[in-house]
């Protein structure tokens, strides 16, 4: 067991340090949860930010090189990540497309589909989303109504997808949809990639609780997508739809990556505010901290432990569900504690500075814990993901499912 | 970066594992609450080389690093073995200076209790020399020991007096500070084996009970409640080797890791030993089933050497020192 860089991490680390530096003028930089006044200059920004650290060999690092990648460890994947957010790099703009839809598209798609989107992918020149949920489909996702029917070398989609993160900036889409509402609900669903400038496409933003938007209705009206764009055969869309959710487990807290803002942001924050409460304060506030980064620092140990697992060759399997769940559970403790430090800030954005306790602080705690929420839900409720490992992990048998093996059209669809 | 035991430490484990479930078991720790010996006993502990682990080569010890008994003691846990590794780990660094006595402390001719000012210490029965801070000073002597009714027979626990006190390190109070520390990630160790095996036996019986017509574990209530307890008992792994491999390998970091560990492991095992519980309904709470003897070992650990509450307090001063920056 070793935490310490290994001599050629330590070596890529102080690379990748030195790219960053040198490359810092064409980055963007903002603290977790801090945002650009306009978003569609962040949105070009946050293109660019991500094309000059493609080009600089920082994206898709344990990405295969014949798909355009570093063919890295998944070390130096986590390594990149960590100098990222301390040269407070935000999350590249096409996390879905790296997280979820490139995986799927490497393990499932044609030679010609790598070609044409894989490399394009890694530098943001496409931004990628990801269309499964429905509004009647959510947790139950073998459950989805939209349809696709052959036509020809065409597949015709009709129906609708929605909280489809980053569906109004994106460029591309894996969409799952049902070609044979006579077969049992998994059996009758096949995989495309769709273009989401297409004739028939609508995004429409939807508004967060917090009050941004980072996720959208999209709806399809005859919108054609060639056969070619195809992902995997007719009737197989689960098996590869699951690739993409197994993918999704691990890009969502499953390294013990924070989900929210970090316990060393909690720590600076914590550092400026206690001295200025009461002493009877301050003990709740103490144990509040504490707590929060005991949690931290558990998950954050628990994802090197499956990273660990993965670069020796292991699957990321349905454990990495603890992931999300710990990770959740400890952001909202992170950032309730945030929160309450603030004091009368906590309930709105007041004063100035960046030391975390003027008005970018403020609304910076006050928009992560209107966050977490969401990241309870999206990728998996906390329930689903109970289920998940419950019956994968712990053997415990499964719940009734009585519309597994009834064709769609014939009742499954309740 | 790698996190994840070595193939000598997998094997120590499956060795330990061997060893505890033959000689100790919660059938025994039920026995020890009737005044039964504990098992397997601080002699059969030191000839396996257990109670030596940490104690240098040189002195008749395995000279190995904390993380090895880290791995043993989450074994001992798990049978509610006893006495605790805790006592030989923290007396281990605290003689490390002292060949004689640490070599008593490895071949078990001696049976060490380290004394915390006026709480009740652990493996306090039948010791025979006693370690405790006096003024800033190590000191080693004999002592008195007043047992009360035990809620965890294992622990040995007893209020301590000592007899003839002398000063065996002057100004100690750095060395003594360490070995609590290293206390910390041993008992979070054998809380982690607890726990774990709470889970374990909860998870068997989830799947063979039935109610209205299908096992208890289909249902969301029980399956949920067993999966919280199992992804604590996971973070706490993680938390325990941390602390441990810290203690060896980065001194820096163990007052933060072992406290957060403590903090952790205190929370866990009670919360995998209420939910053993509850799982087995009116089953668990007889005194022929095992469920209880988990609980007390949770009511028990959380308060020795600190409860959560006391080592949250530490978290949040070293992270407010610095600590993560
Ligand atoms: C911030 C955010 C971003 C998202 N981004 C995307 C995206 O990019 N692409 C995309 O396709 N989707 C996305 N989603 C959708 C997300 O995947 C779904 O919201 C999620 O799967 C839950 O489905 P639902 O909302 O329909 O809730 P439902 O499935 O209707 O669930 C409602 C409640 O019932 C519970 N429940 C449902 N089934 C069970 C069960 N079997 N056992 C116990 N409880 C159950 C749930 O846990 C929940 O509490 C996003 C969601 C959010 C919040």
């Amino acid at each position: 067991m070793d935490f310490d860089d290994t001599p050629d991490e330590a070596a890529y680390r102080a690379r990748v340090r030195d790219l960053l530096a040198e490359h810092a003028a064409d980055l963007v930089h903002l603290d977790a949860g801090e945002e650009a006044g306009d978003a569609a200059e962040q949105e070009q920004a946050l293109r660019r930010t991500q094309r000059v650290l493609a080009d600089a060999g920082l994206v898709g690092v344990a990405w295969a090189a014949e798909h355009g990648g570093q063919a890295g460890s998944l070390a130096q994947q986590a390594i990149v990540g960590q100098e990222l957010a301390r040269a407070r790099v935000p999350a590249l703009i096409n996390h879905i497309g790296l997280g979820m839809c490139g995986p799927t598209v490497v393990a499932h798609g044609t030679p010609a589909q790598h070609e044409r989107y894989l490399a394009r992918l890694l530098r943001a020149d496409d931004v990628w989303c990801q269309l499964f949920s429905e509004p009647a489909s959510g947790s139950d996702l073998a459950a989805l109504r939209t349809t696709a029917v052959r036509d020809g070398e065409d597949w015709v989609v009709n129906g609708q997808k929605v909280w489809t993160t980053l569906a109004h900036v994106a460029d591309f889409g894996i969409l799952l949809t049902r070609t044979d509402p006579g077969k049992p609900k998994h059996a009758g669903l096949t995989m495309f990639v769709v273009d989401m400038h297409a004739p028939g496409v609508t995004v429409r933003p939807l508004r967060q609780m917090g009050g941004q938007s980072d996720f959208n209705e999209v709806f399809f009206d005859d919108v054609r997508i060639l056969d070619s764009e195809r992902l995997g055969e007719p009737g197989e869309g689960w098996r590869v739809a699951l690739t993409t959710l197994l993918n999704e487990r691990v890009a969502v807290g499953g390294g013990g990556n924070d989900l929210g803002l970090s316990v060393e942001s909690l720590a600076r924050l914590a550092a400026a505010k206690l001295p200025g409460l009461t002493p009877e304060r301050r003990v709740l506030a103490r144990q509040a901290v504490g707590r929060a980064a005991v949690a931290a620092l558990g998950n954050r140990y628990t994802g090197y432990r499956r990273l660990t697992a993965i670069s020796q060759g292991g699957l990321p399997g349905p454990e990495a569900s603890a992931g999300k769940l710990a990770g959740t559970a400890a952001s909202r403790l992170v950032s309730d504690a945030g929160v309450r430090l603030l004091g009368d800030d906590a309930v709105f954005a007041v004063g100035t500075g960046d030391d975390g306790t003027g008005e970018d602080g403020a609304g910076r705690w006050q928009r992560n814990q209107a966050w977490l929420p969401g990241i309870a839900i999206a990728g998996g409720t906390d329930e689903v993901l109970r289920n998940i490992i419950g019956e994968r992990v712990l053997g415990l048998p499964p719940e009734p499912r009585e519309d597994k093996h009834r064709p769609f059209d014939a009742g499954s669809r309740a | 970066m790698n996190f994840d035991l070595d193939q000598d430490q997998l094997d120590a484990a499956a060795g330990a594992r061997r060893f505890f479930t033959d000689q100790a078991s919660p059938a025994a720790a039920r026995a020890a609450l009737e005044e039964g010996p504990v098992q397997p006993g601080r002699q059969a502990l030191a000839d396996i080389g257990f109670l030596g682990i940490t104690v240098a080569e040189s002195t008749g010890g395995g000279g190995g690093a904390l993380l090895d008994l880290a791995v043993v003691a989450e074994q001992a846990g798990a049978v509610l073995a006893g006495p605790s590794l805790v006592t030989a780990a923290r007396a281990a660094v605290l003689l490390a200076e002292e060949p004689e006595l640490a070599a008593a402390l490895a071949d078990g001719s001696r049976a060490f209790c380290v004394v915390d000012g006026s709480s009740p210490a652990l493996d306090a029965v039948g010791a025979d020399t006693f370690l405790a801070l006096v003024d800033g000073d190590l000191v080693v002597g004999g002592g008195t020991v007043v047992t009360g009714q035990p809620m965890d027979a294992t622990r040995g626990l007893g209020v301590v007096t000592l007899t003839d006190p002398r000063v065996l390190v002057p100004d100690a109070a750095a060395l003594w500070a360490r070995a609590r520390d290293v206390a910390l990630v041993v008992l979070a160790a054998e809380d982690l084996g607890t726990a774990g095996r709470a889970v374990e036996v909860g998870v068997a019986y989830a799947k063979e009970r039935h109610a209205f017509g299908r096992a208890i574990g289909s249902y969301q209530a029980v399956k949920h409640s067993l999966v919280d307890a199992w992804v604590g008992v996971e973070q706490l792994r993680s938390l325990v080797w941390w602390s441990a491999w810290a203690a060896d390998r980065a001194p820096d970091e163990l007052p933060l890791a072992a406290a957060a560990a403590k903090a952790f492991a205190a929370e866990t095992l009670e919360r995998a030993a209420e939910t053993c519980i509850q799982v087995h309904g009116g089953t668990g709470f007889t005194w022929e089933h095992d469920a209880h003897l988990y609980w007390r070992r949770a009511k028990v650990d959380r308060l020795l050497l600190g409860d959560a509450a006391e080592h949250h307090d530490v978290v949040a001063g070293l992270v407010l020192a610095g600590a993560l920056s």
